[in-house]
């Protein structure tokens, strides 16, 4: 039984399948690190095209900005998604499945769109020139929605009665939520945040729209297209690519040992009665 | 005054009324059970005196004090889940000591308190173990432990011990009701199994379609039912259907293939559906040589199959129009299927009710 075409198929397609989704970034990341930058096979290794992305002021401003926008736009849109999660969950009726329905409903709205109809909102109702401020409160409606939708599967297995057994022993609801809930559930809050922080610090179709003047780096990088793809540009999206790999990385990690360190896996609890 | 009160204590949801109108007075070293089949409401009236769910009418009254509107954790009361609710992420220790620290208890305190909850439950060892590495059982007494530590003025049970196996659950039954006699305080326990409530309780408290069917001492719960429903829900019953004829100071009643006597039922009228029930164990049996009458409150049967239940034997019974089924001590004449018994039992012991309500 060596031969065996089933096995041999399934490890093509696995193979096949990550290379069509790893191969482009890849390249880029040769592409950024070789003198040969066009066409980098095989690299001639340099640092060239890195330190000169390091030394363009503008590329720094926009990371600064980026950054900026990711935490602020990840930190409202998980506190906004996180209470709207816990509500729907803790008081779940027969409307339950209309209000998810319609939190999630911006997901399927073209971010195109949704840029443009808020740069026309932001200034004509809420009188807000384009500016980091009205990018943020743009780029929340998007990642509202997702956020939503990653801590509701995470926390459908939360048993919210333990925060009655909390009350019960005398606990205020906000004790109940820091000692008991909060403990239980920050693996689900923090994969909404990581995520949402990548998502728009990565955005261009929404913020291009609100930004105004204010560079980010997908719209540096998208403005410089129009003057030819230049190898800084290889070099900003290798450096892009190896901080969202990072940070994802650390969520895995995270989610892995968390869990089985806190233990808090309700069917493992009813197994053991 | 007591020391518990409901006072018309009713909970809507929708259209329909999971507790309704009901009244009790529970004093302070009394254990208390609410007895009834799922759905009946006893969960919710528990959990409206714990404050988990606000009554939509009535009030309840905690020590004298009006706590209708206060929250739970401002109740002094505490409570056992059937699901035992320990806080997965805390060690036993830690679930011991969260009434504790919401009470704001000096630290030295606080060890006394814990060591003695670890000394009555036998906890001591596994203090540092988290919920999930603890057995059913252990996991039962830390969440009781975790009921008891903070001296609440009442304790609210809600099936605790459905998630066990049988002896577990007849140990801890005796263990539950020993705490509850060395602290005085009130336990209100809620169950859909007769034997714990009969086992632990001073009085019991029969719950159906949200309304106190009746409230009173255990043993008149089991020997004088009030009502049909309890009738058939405490205990184990033979049902027997005719119509009520009153004669006297007596009343007799047709069930066609059987006559029962019985002590009159001024309630009910002459000519009344009537249905009749007889406990297991209030069923005698004798052989067709030493009892042959075959008149009021007796009738011809062979045994079908018997059930040994160690000490005592139950007898399933074939008879002109049924089965029915006798339960009878062992140290008494054994039969075995396929006898020919003479099935009879006291006027006194015949529970009657109007037909239309056992129907219900």
């Amino acid at each position: 039984m060596r031969f065996r075409p089933g096995k041999i198929a399934l490890i093509a397609t696995v193979v096949v399948s990550y290379l069509f989704l790893y191969l482009p970034i890849v390249h880029i990341g040769l592409a950024s690190l070789s003198r040969n930058s066009s066409f980098p096979y095989p690299p001639h290794w340099s640092f060239a095209t890195m330190s000169r992305l390091l030394g363009n002021s503008l590329y720094q401003t926009a990371l600064g900005n980026s950054l900026l926008l990711g935490v602020l736009v990840a930190t409202l849109s998980t506190a906004l998604a996180g209470a709207a999660t816990i509500g729907l969950m803790r008081h779940a009726g027969r409307k339950t499945t209309l209000f998810l329905a319609l939190f999630i409903a911006p997901l399927f709205v073209a971010e195109v769109l949704l840029g443009i109809s808020s740069l026309i909102f932001s200034g004509l109702f809420l009188g807000l020139q384009g500016n980091l401020g009205s990018a943020v409160l743009a780029n929340v409606v998007h990642c509202f929605s997702y956020a939503l939708l990653i801590m509701a599967t995470q926390l459908y297995r939360y048993d919210w009665r333990l925060d009655d057994a909390a009350m019960v022993f005398g606990a205020t609801p906000a004790r109940t939520f820091f000692e008991v809930t909060l403990p239980l559930i920050w693996p689900g809050l923090l994969g909404a945040f990581i995520v949402t922080f990548i998502m728009a610090f990565n955005n261009l179709e929404i913020s291009f729209y609100l930004l105004g003047a204010t560079p980010t780096l997908p719209s540096v990088a998208w403005g410089a297209l129009r003057y030819g793809v230049k190898p800084e540009l290889y070099a900003l999206a290798t450096c892009v690519n190896l901080v969202v790999l990072c940070v994802l990385a650390v969520m895995f990690v995270l989610m892995r040992t968390g869990l089985a360190t806190f233990g808090h896996r309700p069917e493992r609890e009813r197994a053991a009665v | 005054m007591s020391y518990i009160s409901l006072d018309g204590v009713s909970k809507q949801y929708g259209a329909a009324w999971a507790v309704d109108r009901v009244a009790m007075a529970i004093e302070k070293t009394e254990f208390v059970s609410l007895l009834g089949p799922s759905g009946s409401g006893k969960t919710t009236l528990l959990r409206i005196i714990a404050g988990l769910e606000k009554p939509t009418n009535g009030r309840v009254l905690i020590g004298g004090e009006d706590v209708t509107d206060l929250p739970p954790h401002k109740r002094g009361v505490a409570m056992v889940f059937q699901e035992f609710l320990l806080f997965p992420h805390r060690t036993v220790r830690e679930n011991l000591a969260f009434p504790l620290r919401m009470l704001k208890l000096p630290k030295t305190e606080m060890d006394e308190r814990i060591d003695w909850v670890l000394g009555i439950l036998s906890l001591r060892g596994l203090e540092g173990r988290y919920p999930n590495q603890l057995s059913g059982g252990q996991q039962q007494r830390v969440a009781l432990g975790r009921g008891l530590v903070g001296r609440p003025k009442a304790l609210l049970l809600d099936e605790p011990l459905a998630n066990l196996d049988r002896e577990l659950r007849q140990e801890m039954e005796v263990e539950i009701r020993k705490h509850q006699t060395a602290l005085g305080i009130p336990f209100i326990y809620v169950t859909h199994n007769q034997e714990e409530a009969l086992s632990m309780s001073d009085r019991i408290a029969v719950v159906r379609n949200g309304r106190i069917e009746d409230f009173a001492p255990r043993a008149e719960i089991y020997d004088r039912p009030k009502t049909a429903f309890i009738a058939q829900f405490v205990g184990r019953s033979n049902r027997f259907v005719g119509v009520l004829k009153r004669e006297g100071a007596t009343a007799a009643i047709d069930a066609g293939a059987v006559a029962l006597a019985t002590a009159d039922r001024p309630g009910l009228k002459d000519g009344a559906p009537v249905a009749a029930y007889v406990k297991n164990e209030k069923i005698r049996l004798r052989t067709p040589e030493t009892l042959h009458a075959v008149g009021a409150n007796a009738l011809a049967a062979t045994v079908k199959h018997v059930i040994l239940r160690g000490p005592y034997a139950e007898y399933v019974l074939t008879w002109a129009a049924g089965e029915m089924i006798a339960s009878r001590p062992r140290a008494e004449v054994e039969f075995s299927a396929g006898d020919a018994v003479v099935a009879h039992w006291d006027p006194a012991d015949v529970d009657v009710f109007p037909e239309k309500e056992a129907a219900a």
